[in-house]
């Protein structure tokens, strides 16, 4: 917390320093602007003031009469399949009673949305008065990083449940910040039973509903799944490469495997020992393949077999001790063998 | 077989200090490595596993590590072979390219412990001690006497 405190306090003494300077565009954006989303515009700095190997988690301000009026919240994801970049759960949520609101922003399914009119719904969702007064947002970003490592688990934590975590984890969230939760709406790409009776059983008070393309269905989906999409899009757009890479625009393209720029970034990106720059997801099968080709074998401790073996001692070893001549084999000593050590010289 | 190490305390002394990383994979591949921009940026600390706990990844694989001290009495170096020997018999020459105080254990998945081979083979450190001191008399007539008395006191 001190470390807010502190940028609270760097941030005071700047905005009276450049009061008047209005270069938006510049690279030391004022620091108020990377603690707060309160516009399109702001969303790009905030993302780029946190770490990108890291999750990262935004809360918009709770609007007052959603923790009054009992509320439905929506669940959605972006960039779920692509090989490059974060995925985004987003969540929004609003009075049962201010549909109206949703449908004047103009929510609707968000891939039949053009980029603009996103950016433009996001936008009015973060400052038009009618929108902000009882519409609120949260978002996860989770990190590409954080995925491989995840799927590469000694015990593997698969896509699924990363998934269903992150969307817990921003429930979990608009409750505790005072939501009044009633109804739940996620969208899910898998088979919505399981979903449903996991979700069910975190939160057993509330209306559940899991549906495939929920997005189209139900306009407070197609609020969250916009949140999410345009926090993904400008994640990509404002990723800085620790490793030091500087692609001009950042165009590598969607991300998704099919896709010819994304291609082309992946074979022309390969670092011989450690792969691919963190923006890649390593665990997928387009990356492990173009890295098979290209880059250093790597092989890694095994991980933990599932199957133990609870055979015992097999009864020809005791015939095994000796060679053809009649030479005894010694078998090494458990303490050398434990400890990996061998003798280098025979004396 | 011989092996031949080719330097002295003096290109010790001199040698220049190097970082270090050991890590739970083999890479079949020799070269120079990036390792500031693609790794160092990476490793954070852990706490919630414990104190000095790093965490990292290798090519998407999570690492969980710690620095590591050589233990006292000890130098680290490392050697380089630039001819591989033909055969087992065969002499070896082995040459000193830098020396190291201290250096990251890595584990894959795992927060480094007492079972990790590495800590384990140290325990040899003891054990040749042990072996191979030299004993004087006086403590080999201490230890009989030692003996005696426990021998008396059970019955």
């Amino acid at each position: 917390m001190s470390d807010q405190e502190d940028i609270v306090v760097k941030k005071e003494n700047k905005s009276i320093e450049n009061i008047d300077e209005s270069d938006e565009e510049s690279d030391d954006m004022d620091l108020k602007d990377s603690l707060k989303i309160s516009s399109l515009k702001t969303l790009g700095p905030f993302i780029a003031s946190k770490e990108n190997s890291r999750n990262t988690v935004y809360v918009s301000d709770v609007p007052e009469i959603c923790k009054d009026k009992p509320c439905m919240l929506g669940v959605d994801e972006a960039g779920r399949g692509p090989v490059l970049g974060p995925m985004v759960y987003g969540i929004s949520y609003c009075p049962l009673e201010s549909k109206k609101a949703l449908e004047d922003l103009g929510c609707a399914d968000s891939k039949q949305l053009t980029e603009e009119k996103r950016d433009i719904i996001f936008n009015d969702i973060n400052t038009k008065d009618y929108a902000t007064s009882c519409i609120g947002w949260a978002v996860e970003i989770i990190s590409p990083n954080t995925i491989s490592t995840s799927m590469y688990r000694r015990s593997k934590c698969s896509l699924n449940e990363v998934s269903m975590d992150s969307a817990m984890g921003l429930i979990q969230q608009a409750i505790d910040a005072g939501v009044n939760i009633a109804e739940v709406y996620v969208d899910t790409v898998g088979p919505p039973e399981k979903y449903q009776e996991k979700l069910l059983k975190r939160f057993p008070s509330f209306k559940i509903t899991v549906a495939k393309k929920a997005d189209s269905t139900y306009p407070i989906v197609s609020a969250a799944s916009i949140c999410a999409k345009v926090t993904r899009d400008h994640a990509l757009k404002v990723w800085k490469f620790p490793e030091g890479l500087v692609i001009k625009d950042n165009a590598f393209g969607s991300g998704y495997p099919g896709d010819p720029v994304t291609r082309r970034f992946l074979t022309e990106h390969i670092d011989l020992v450690f792969g691919f720059p963190r923006l890649v997801r390593f665990s997928w099968s387009t990356a492990e393949n173009a890295l098979a080709d290209k880059a250093y074998d790597m092989e890694f401790d095994e991980p933990d077999s599932e199957k133990p073996k609870f055979a015992g001692t097999k009864l020809t070893k005791f015939f095994k001790g000796t060679t053809k001549s009649g030479e005894v084999i010694r078998e090494e000593c458990r303490f050398f063998k434990q400890r990996h050590l061998g003798s280098v010289m025979e004396f | 077989m011989s092996i031949t190490l080719d330097f002295n305390g003096k290109n010790i002394a001199k040698s220049n200090e190097l970082e270090l990383h050991f890590l739970p994979a083999k890479i079949d591949g020799d070269g120079e490595a990036n390792v500031d921009h693609y790794f160092n940026n990476y490793t954070r600390e852990a706490t919630e596993f414990g104190r000095g706990i790093l965490t990292n990844a290798l090519r998407g694989y999570p690492l969980m590590g710690e620095k590591l001290k050589v233990p006292e009495g000890y130098s680290g170096l490392v050697l380089q072979e630039t001819e591989k020997p033909i055969s087992n018999s065969s002499d070896r020459q082995l040459r000193l390219t830098g020396v190291f105080k201290d250096f990251t254990y890595w584990n894959y998945d795992k927060v480094p412990s007492n079972g990790d081979p590495y800590r384990q083979a140290l325990f040899l450190a003891d054990v040749a001690q042990a072996l191979s001191q030299p004993i004087s008399e006086d403590d080999l007539e201490a230890e009989i006497v030692r003996n005696k008395e426990n021998n008396k006191e059970s019955p």
